[in-house]
Parts: structure tokens; C-alpha cells; sequence
């Protein structure tokens, strides 16, 4: 069984969800919904917890966007799933994202880092 | 671009995408649960419609989906509650239609603006005076008194050729007089009666009218000696000669003088008064030829000063106020006033000239229709608003009782914003279909007031067109009450606690009555007041009519058949004129089915009046007295059924022999008291012989209208003694059976007699009395229909208040029966609780009846504007109808099975 409490997983920082899903797209080529939850939060040693209710919108979005398409493949459990992967547009995207979250992340260090 | 591909793909595959999004979610439910073991999983996953929603409307077209979806089961739940459905869109309908119907009416009447150019500079002359002013020797036209003064719009012709020639203030002035007297137009040997109007010479070229064919009355046909012209209406030309061009030039007979047709006005030109559309135009000038008596009328209309008769509007000059420009003008009519008097008896007081508005035209119309107008549209804004409140308090009943329902499907996943759209949506719905349903309403509504304001006459010039504006405004006003009333309830009820609301036990809710103050009850009440309001107007109007229909008439009104003739304006004259009236007389005797004739100078209780000068040798009278005359046949009085109490009736041999008279008991009442006044003799006019002989006494009937408070002293007199003042005359035909249908056989009778005189104002003598409470009638039975109206929607209201609240404390009275209740004391609990609220309502109605009657007053006849029957039978009403309202749920409450009430939980 499993003991987390709260104070050991975090939310995802707002607007970060986007970025972090197509990462993983881009460091896993082909993924279903669940495996990307479950890879953002290995990586992130179970401090990042995905919640589903955010998960399924925003790959809807993504899809929407162009920057991910999807298709049904067999998973490696032998069971039907849906694989996303990312598109040119995705990629160019990501770039962007992680480009205006190092900047953001950059600032924000250096206003709490003691002086 | 790209992105809007993939969202129409979206929307063509949905249920694809729907089933893709669905096993997705089951796929990912299943490896977690494989990794967790089943317990949390499906709990961790959280809401999973609510996610389903949220991932769909990631593709946009959901909002319109989920409009489609809430209109879908709007749809479906008004047909699932038609009761409720009808009686809110019925109230909507009749709130908003009656309104725009009532409300063009008034845009018609008060607002519109006479179809020429620029109407804003136009004014209307009219003088002003506190009594009769002495320089005014003579009149002929209307003038109209109130508190504070008498107003009239005539002047003397001198008066306004001394406006006209110094035009400084007012660009142009030009004159016109009413022709009060139908004018008789033969064409193609038809004759017909036309309304006329004279006019002066700039009359067209002052108001800016052009020509629809041929040309207009200008200067050169405005003066004696001219040739005689006429200019045709544009409605009159379509009418009568099929809008002919080639009418233009040709001749036709007006009054047995021949006229030459000059021109047609333009179409959109319908003459100065909104309430009178003139068939025929002539000069002023032809006034004279057209009279009886020529040179006489010439002389009195043209030169004498003290005869006000001709009506004058103006234009002002650009930059020129109303305000200075009668400043100028009025000092000018004094000093013209001063120059007519003589004696000092008529220097006390000058009529002022005053310069009105005359965007509008005359304001004849105005003046008789704006009152009952306000008074009915203060009716119709009471329905509006009793309309509202019924469905506000439907609206917030209907939703405490769906609570339950909107707790499912909030448990079931439903978004709060959700519901309250879809709540939101059902109510607009309402109001739409309310909404146009009001404009059929309203539509039809303007043709029948139209019906009801023309009151049988046949050519009704005002027409109303539906006001696009009002309807928008009455419609928003009904959408926003929908929504508020929608809007509010969906918000309380979102807030529910789900386990109560489902269980449907509510805190607050005891075993007594519940909220019984709440909006509900409130709306409720006022609507029961509203409405006594209405029931106690509708009673004083129907009490009115009744006291006016059971005033006693002193003659039999029943199959009695009234027309017209005049043979004088077809060219006889004197003893030929009395003759062809006699002869005619005898040939209507002759009819199958009419079973008496009378003839007169007019027929009784139609507002017409004639009195003249009276002296009686040996009686001292105060100067000036009058009696009251009738100009009949021997015939009249038979036929009208007026008895005879002493001597004798007219007879034929009083046609020639020396002259006689019979007279009412009033007149003996009055002037030979305890006196015989048979064989007395009097005389009418001054420095005339007394020379007509009385023979018998009639007894009184009423005169000129049934709302005469005493019947004048009268005489009747044969009309063969004054044959100069023979004109038109009324026949009176006793009819066996419907005297209507005596009607082919006169006008053929008269057409053989002679082609040249039209047959006119053909009706019943008992029409001709409605026509003259026509007013008292229309509020009577608007006021009924509108009273009967907002007690149905108030009942309706008290119905579904009462039987949502009695479904929601079902449990309740089901403890209170299984607790040992009898079903007579549930049953008065719910009654109690009705009686109650009416009862508030009654009382509140009552004191706002008490204070506002007033304003109805001046239409009541025989009776009190606080009449007890009528209070006391408003309540009597109001009552029993809230109590049959109430009866519904109260039988039902009593029925309630405690076992069913328990278990409905």
C-alpha cells in the first residue's frame, strides 16, 4: 500500500501542465495518457502527482492546437490505448514554452536567493 | 485555420470522438486500479462526467450543443406541465399584446404628426376667453370649455385677412371651415353624401401639399365671382371613381350646383384633423352658393366681424418661437377684437388669441379619445403587471418543487453553472414563445379596439399601426422578469444540500405552514389586489351601463328603424320639400311589415337639441327663456309610443290648418302650474304673434341623451309651420319584425322618388341610444373582459402557489393523518391558508380601489364612485374565486394516503 501525504507530492505549478506533457511526448516519442502521467511523476520522484481531470482536457486542447496527434495502438499490456506524439508544431511549442519558463524560473530565483 | 478543420471534423465524428474519450478513460481507470488494487480508483479519478464535460468542451461547439440540449428538454418539460406552460404563456401573451395594442393606439392619437412638409413649424390659432366674449354675435364650429375658461379655434373671416396681410411673424396663415353639414355629391346620377371641407386659397401651397394629379386650390379659386372648383381626397378618388385620371376637368352636382373636379391631393394627405378625413375640398368662397340662403350668408360669413366661423393655422417663419410669434399676432387680433366692439357690455372681455402646436394637426381627436386612453391603459399596465407576477410566482414554485429534480443531477455530476443555464433557458424560452404569442395578441387586439373605438361608424379615419417599439419594450420587460424569476430560484436551489434536497426534507420545513410570507405569497396577494381593482372598475362600468340602459326612456326604442333624407340639398324646396316628404311618408306606411311612421326634425336621444325664444300671454317670463322644440309629423308621436295625457295628439288637418302644438307635461309643469292649458296659446321667437294654440299634452320622454338630468319643456310643433327652416329630416318606421330588414325597400323607394337624395344615417333607434354611451359601453366591456382576465391569472397563481406547496408538504400532512387528523381539518388548513392570503389581498386591494375610483368618476352614471354593491361584489368575487382556486389543492391535501407521504421519502 501507499502513504503519501500531502506534503509529498505538489501540484503542478499553473501553466506548466503543457510543457511538462510535451517533454515527455518529446523524450518518449509514443505515449498513452497514463503512461505520460506516470512518467512525469517518476521523473519527478512522485513530487509532481498529474490529476486526470487536468490530464484529458489538455491533451484535447493539445490536439485541437496541432500540436500533438493521437492513434489507437495496442499498448504493451496488450490493450487498446491511445498513443500521442508530437507534431512539428509541438516541438516548436515546446521550445517556446521551456524557453519562457527558464526565464520566468531564472527571475523568480534570483528574488528569493538570499542576498 | 487549420485548427478550425479539426474542430468541424470534431463536431461531424462526435459520437466517435465521445466513445474514443470514453475508453481512454477506461483504460487509464484500469492500469491505475491494476497498479492500486480496484478500491480508490474510481474515487481518485474523481467526477468523471464532470471531466467527460470538461474534455468535450474543449472543442467549443458544446456551448451550442448544450443550448440545443437545454432548449431539447425546455422543450420536453413544458409539454410534460402544459397546465403550467398555458397559463404563463397566455398571461405573457395578453400582458404584452394588450399593452402594444393600447399603447399605438395612443402613438396614433397623441403623437402623430400631420404627413406634409416640415409639421414642426405649423400652429393652430385659437382664442381663449373666461365666459362668452360679447364681440362674438354669431358662430359657427366647435369650441370647447373647461374649468378655467372656454376655448374655440373659429374666427371672423375679416380677422383673418388682416392676419394673413402682414405675414411677419408667421410666413403664411391660411383658413378652413368644417362643412358640419354632409355635402350631397351626385356622380353618374348617384348621390352620396360627402364630407367636405372649405378652404382658403393658400390652404395647399401653406401646408406644402402637392397634387396626385391635375392641380390644387390656389388664390385665384378663392374669390366671389370664381368658378366653381373642387379638389377630390385621395381616398375619396380611389373610392369613388376608381382613381381615374380622367376625372380631372370633369363636372359633378355638390348640393345641386355643378363643381369642376381640378385635382386630386397626394396620397399621404389626409386633411388637418387626424379625426376627420374630407372627401371634397372647395373654396371658402363657394360657402354662399352652397348655403340656403345665398346673400344672407355671404354678408354674414365675409364681412360681418363679430361672426367667428373659419379656422386658420400658420407657418412660422424660420427662427421665429411660438412664443413671439403669438406675442405679435394676439396684440394684432385685440386691437382687431376692440375695433368690432360697440358697447361696453362687449369691451369686458376679448377672446386671446393663443398659438398651438400644429406638428399634429387639430386636436379634436386628442381631446375626446386621450382620457379614456389613460384610464385604459392604466388597466392594461395593472394586467402587465399582474402578468409578471404570475409568472415570477410560478416560476419560483415550479423550481422549489424541482428541486429534487436539480439535486439528481447535481449529484449525477451536473455543473452548477450548468443547471442554472439550463434553468435560465427554460424561462427565456417561456418568454419567447410568450413573446409571440403577444404579438398576435397585440395584432388583433388593434383591430378590435379599432371596431371599438368606431363603434359602428362607418368611416373611421383612425388607424393604428402596431408600435414595433412598444411590443420590444413590453417583450424585454417579460424576458427580464423570466429571467430574474428564472435566475433567482436556480440559484438557491444550486446551493442545496444534496442529501436533504434529495430526501426531501427540508430544514426550515416543519409541520405547520412554511414560509408562509415568502416572495411566493407576496406575488400572490398583490395579484388578488390588483385584480379587485380591476373587478371593482369593471363593476362601476357595468353598473353604469345598466343604470344608463334602465333609465326610463318615456317612448319604446324597440324595432324602431332611423334614416335620413334630404331633399333640400337635392334642390326642393318649400311646399315641394313638404310634400315630397309627406308623400314618401305615406309610401314607407305602405311597407310590409311597418306598422307606423313618424317623421322629425331629428330623432330623440342622439345629443341633438333645438330651443328657441318663448312668450306666453298673461305668464311673466324671464327674458331670454327658451322651450325646447320637436319639428314632427302627426305621426311621430303614435310611433314613438309617447302618450297622449290630455286633449289631444296631432292630426293631419294641423299640417294646414292654423297653427297648433302639443306639448310635454314639463312645459305645463313649468309654465301652467294647476293651470289647464288647453286652448292656451304662445310664441316662439321674438316680436312673433302668440298664435300656436295648444291641443294636447304628451307625456315627457327624454330628449337629447339618457344622461339629461331633467327633461326639458318642450313642444311639438308640425314641421309644415316653418317650411324656410325645412331641411333634412329623420323618419321613424315601427317595424313588426327586424327593422333592418325594412331597409332595401326604403332605399328603393326613395331612389324611385328621386335619383338626387341619398338615403344616410340608417340604424335602430336602440343603436342610436347605444351610440351615445358608446364610451361608458367600450369601458364596461373592456373593463369586464380585463377584470375577468386578471382574476383567471390571479387564480391561477393562487392555484399553483397552493399546489406546489401543498406537493412539497405532502410528508408533513401525511404524519399529521397518520397522527390522527381529520381529513375536513387538512383541507381547511390549506383553505385557511388561501382564504387568508385573499384576504390580505382584498384589503390592500380595497384602500388603493378606495383612493384611484376617483379618477373614473366623471363616467359614472347613477351612482357613487365608492359604491357599496359594487365593493361588496368585487370581494364577494374575489373570494369565492380564491376559494375555488384553493379548492384544488385542498381536496388534494385532504386525499393524501399517510403511507404514501411517509414512504415518499
Amino acid at each position: 500500500m501507499y502513504s503519501l501525504t500531502m506534503e509529498d507530492k505538489s501540484e503542478i505549478p499553473p501553466g506548466t501542465l503543457y510543457m511538462l506533457v510535451l517533454k515527455t511526448l518529446a523524450r518518449l516519442g509514443e505515449m498513452h495518457g497514463y503512461g505520460i502521467a506516470q512518467h512525469i511523476q517518476q521523473i519527478s520522484d512522485d513530487v509532481l502527482q498529474v490529476e486526470e481531470g487536468s490530464l484529458y482536457p489538455a491533451l484535447q486542447r493539445m490536439l485541437i492546437k496541432g500540436w500533438v496527434v493521437a492513434e489507437w495502438k495496442q499498448s504493451e499490456s496488450n490493450r487498446r490505448a491511445r498513443f500521442y506524439r508530437l507534431t512539428a508544431d509541438g516541438r516548436k511549442q515546446l521550445a517556446r514554452e521551456v524557453k519562457e519558463f527558464e526565464r520566468v524560473m531564472a527571475a523568480i530565483v534570483r528574488v528569493i536567493r538570499p542576498a | 485555420m487549420r485548427e478550425l478543420l479539426r474542430r468541424f471534423r470534431h463536431l461531424l465524428h462526435r459520437d466517435e470522438f465521445e466513445r474514443e474519450l470514453e475508453e481512454e478513460m477506461r483504460h487509464h481507470l484500469a492500469l491505475s486500479a491494476e497498479q492500486r488494487g480496484d478500491a480508490g480508483a474510481s474515487r481518485q479519478f474523481g467526477n468523471i462526467t464532470l471531466l467527460r464535460e470538461e474534455s468535450r468542451s474543449m472543442w467549443t461547439w458544446t456551448i451550442w450543443e448544450q443550448f440545443l440540449q437545454d432548449l431539447r428538454y425546455g422543450l420536453r418539460s413544458m409539454a410534460a406541465n402544459p397546465l403550467f406552460t398555458a397559463i404563463a404563456t397566455i398571461s405573457l401573451a395578453l400582458g404584452i399584446g394588450a399593452n402594444t395594442a393600447i399603447f399605438s393606439f395612443m402613438d396614433a392619437i397623441l403623437l402623430r404628426t400631420l404627413p406634409v412638409k416640415n409639421p414642426q413649424e405649423l400652429v393652430v390659432f385659437q382664442w381663449r376667453a373666461k365666459t362668452q366674449p360679447g364681440v362674438i354675435h354669431g358662430m359657427t364650429g366647435s369650441r370647447f370649455g373647461d374649468k378655467t375658461g372656454i376655448n374655440s379655434p373659429n374666427f371672423p373671416y375679416p380677422a383673418f385677412q388682416m392676419l394673413r396681410a402682414n405675414p411677419d411673424a408667421v410666413s403664411t396663415v391660411f383658413a378652413y371651415a368644417v362643412a358640419y353639414r354632409h355635402l350631397n355629391v351626385v356622380v353618374h346620377r348617384q348621390a352620396e353624401f360627402a364630407e367636405g371641407l372649405y378652404v382658403s386659397g393658400g390652404f395647399y401651397e401653406g401646408l406644402g401639399v402637392t397634387p396626385a394629379a391635375g392641380r390644387l386650390i390656389g388664390d385665384e379659386d378663392d374669390k366671389t365671382g370664381a368658378p366653381a372648383v373642387a379638389v377630390l381626397s385621395w381616398a375619396y378618388w380611389q373610392r369613388r371613381f376608381d382613381g381615374n385620371p380622367a376625372v380631372v376637368g370633369q363636372s359633378i352636382l355638390v348640393n345641386n350646383l355643378p363643381f369642376t373636379i381640378v385635382g386630386v391631393s397626394s396620397p399621404e394627405f389626409f386633411g388637418v384633423n387626424p379625426g376627420a378625413q374630407p372627401d371634397l375640398y372647395v373654396p371658402l368662397h363657394a360657402v354662399p352658393s352652397l348655403s340656403t340662403f345665398r346673400q344672407e350668408t355671404e354678408r354674414r360669413d365675409f364681412f360681418d366681424g363679430n361672426y367667428y366661423w373659419v379656422e386658420m393655422m400658420g407657418r412660422l417663419r424660420p427662427g421665429v418661437s411660438r412664443e413671439q410669434a403669438q406675442t405679435v399676432l394676439s396684440a394684432r387680433f385685440q386691437q382687431y377684437a376692440s375695433s368690432t366692439a360697440t358697447t361696453a357690455k362687449e369691451r369686458v372681455e376679448f377672446p386671446a388669441l393663443r398659438l398651438e402646436d400644429g406638428a399634429g394637426g387639430l386636436d379634436s381627436l386628442r381631446r375626446q379619445y386621450s382620457k379614456p386612453l389613460f384610464v385604459l391603459m392604466a388597466m392594461v399596465g395593472l394586467i402587465l403587471t399582474i402578468a409578471c407576477a404570475n409568472i415570477a410566482s410560478l416560476l419560483l414554485a415550479r423550481t422549489a418543487a424541482r428541486r429534487r429534480e436539480i439535486a439528481v443531477r447535481l449529484s449525477m455530476g451536473a455543473g452548477r453553472m450548468r443547471v442554472i443555464r439550463q434553468l435560465l433557458t427554460e424561462s427565456l424560452l417561456l418568454s419567447l414563445i410568450g413573446g409571440v404569442a403577444g404579438l398576435l395578441v397585440a395584432v388583433w387586439g388593434i383591430r378590435s379596439l379599432t371596431w371599438l373605438l368606431a363603434n359602428g361608424r362607418e368611416r373611421f379615419t383612425l388607424h393604428a399601426t402596431l408600435n414595433w417599439q412598444v411590443l420590444l419594450f413590453t417583450f424585454v420587460l417579460a424576458v427580464i422578469t423570466g429571467t430574474l424569476f428564472g435566475l433567482a430560484p436556480a440559484l438557491q436551489s444550486t446551493r442545496v444540500d444534496l442529501t436533504a434536497a434529495l430526501k426531501q426534507v427540508r430544514a426550515n420545513e416543519g409541520l405547520g405552514r412554511t414560509r408562509r410570507f415568502g416572495l411566493g405569497y407576496v406575488l400572490v396577494t398583490a395579484q388578488i389586489a390588483l385584480s379587485l381593482l380591476l373587478v371593482v372598475g369593471a363593476g362601476l362600468f357595468v353598473r353604469t351601463v345598466a343604470n344608463l340602459h334602465s333609465v326610463n326612456l318615456g317612448f319604446n326604442q324597440e324595432k324602431l328603424l332611423l334614416f335620413s333624407l334630404d331633399a333640400k340639398q337635392a334642390g326642393y324646396k318649400d311646399a315641394a320639400l313638404a310634400q315630397f316628404y309627406a308623400d314618401l311618408r305615406d309610401r314607407f306606411g305602405q311597407i310590409p311589415g311597418v306598422t307606423s311612421v313618424g317623421l322629425s326634425q331629428f330623432p330623440l336621444v342622439a345629443f341633438y337639441w333645438n330651443s328657441t325664444d318663448i312668450h306666453i300671454p298673461g305668464v311673466a317670463l324671464p327674458e331670454g327663456e327658451e322651450t325646447g322644440l320637436s319639428i314632427v309629423d302627426p305621426g311621430f308621436l303614435p310611433t314613438m309610443q309617447i302618450p297622449i295625457l290630455r286633449g289631444r295628439g296631432l292630426e293631419e288637418r294641423d299640417m294646414t290648418s292654423p297653427r297648433v302644438a302639443v306639448v310635454n307635461d314639463e312645459f305645463v309643469k313649468k309654465y301652467f302650474p294647476n293651470l289647464n292649458p288647453l286652448g292656451r296659446r304662445f310664441g316662439l321667437g321674438k316680436e312673433k304673434p302668440a298664435d300656436i294654440e295648444i291641443v294636447g299634452v304628451a307625456r315627457k320622454s327624454l330628449y337629447n341623451s339618457v344622461k339629461e338630468k331633467e327633461t326639458p319643456a318642450l313642444a311639438y310643433i308640425p314641421y309644415t309651420q316653418n317650411l324656410d327652416g325645412l331641411g333634412r329630416v329623420f323618419f321613424e318606421l315601427r317595424a313588426a319584425g327586424d327593422p333592418l330588414s325594412l331597409v332595401p325597400a326604403v332605399r328603393r323607394l326613395v331612389h324611385d322618388a328621386s335619383s338626387n337624395v341619398p338615403v344616410a344615417e340608417v340604424k335602430t333607434q336602440s343603436a342610436q341610444i347605444d351610440e351615445t354611451i358608446s364610451e361608458e359601453r367600450t369601458f364596461a366591456e373592456l373593463c369586464s373582459g380585463f377584470a375577468a382576465l386578471a382574476l383567471g391569472i390571479a387564480c391561477v397563481g393562487l392555484y399553483g402557489t397552493m399546489a406546489y406547496a401543498v406537493t412539497r408538504r405532502t410528508s408533513a400532512i401525511g404524519i399529521r393523518v397518520a397522527l390522527g387528523a381529520m381529513r375536513g381539518q387538512i383541507a381547511w388548513m390549506v383553505l385557511r391558508e388561501v382564504l387568508a392570503v385573499a384576504a390580505v389581498g382584498v384589503v390592500a386591494g380595497l384602500s388603493v380601489a378606495w383612493a384611484t375610483t376617483r379618477f373614473v368618476e366623471s363616467y359614472l352614471f347613477g351612482m357613487k364612485q365608492h359604491d357599496p354593491w359594487v365593493l361588496a361584489g368585487a370581494v364577494v368575487v374575489l373570494v369565492a374565486a380564491a376559494g375555488a382556486a384553493g379548492f384544488g389543492p385542498a381536496w388534494r391535501a385532504a386525499r393524501i394516503d399517510p403511507l404514501v407521504a411517509l414512504r415518499h421519502e
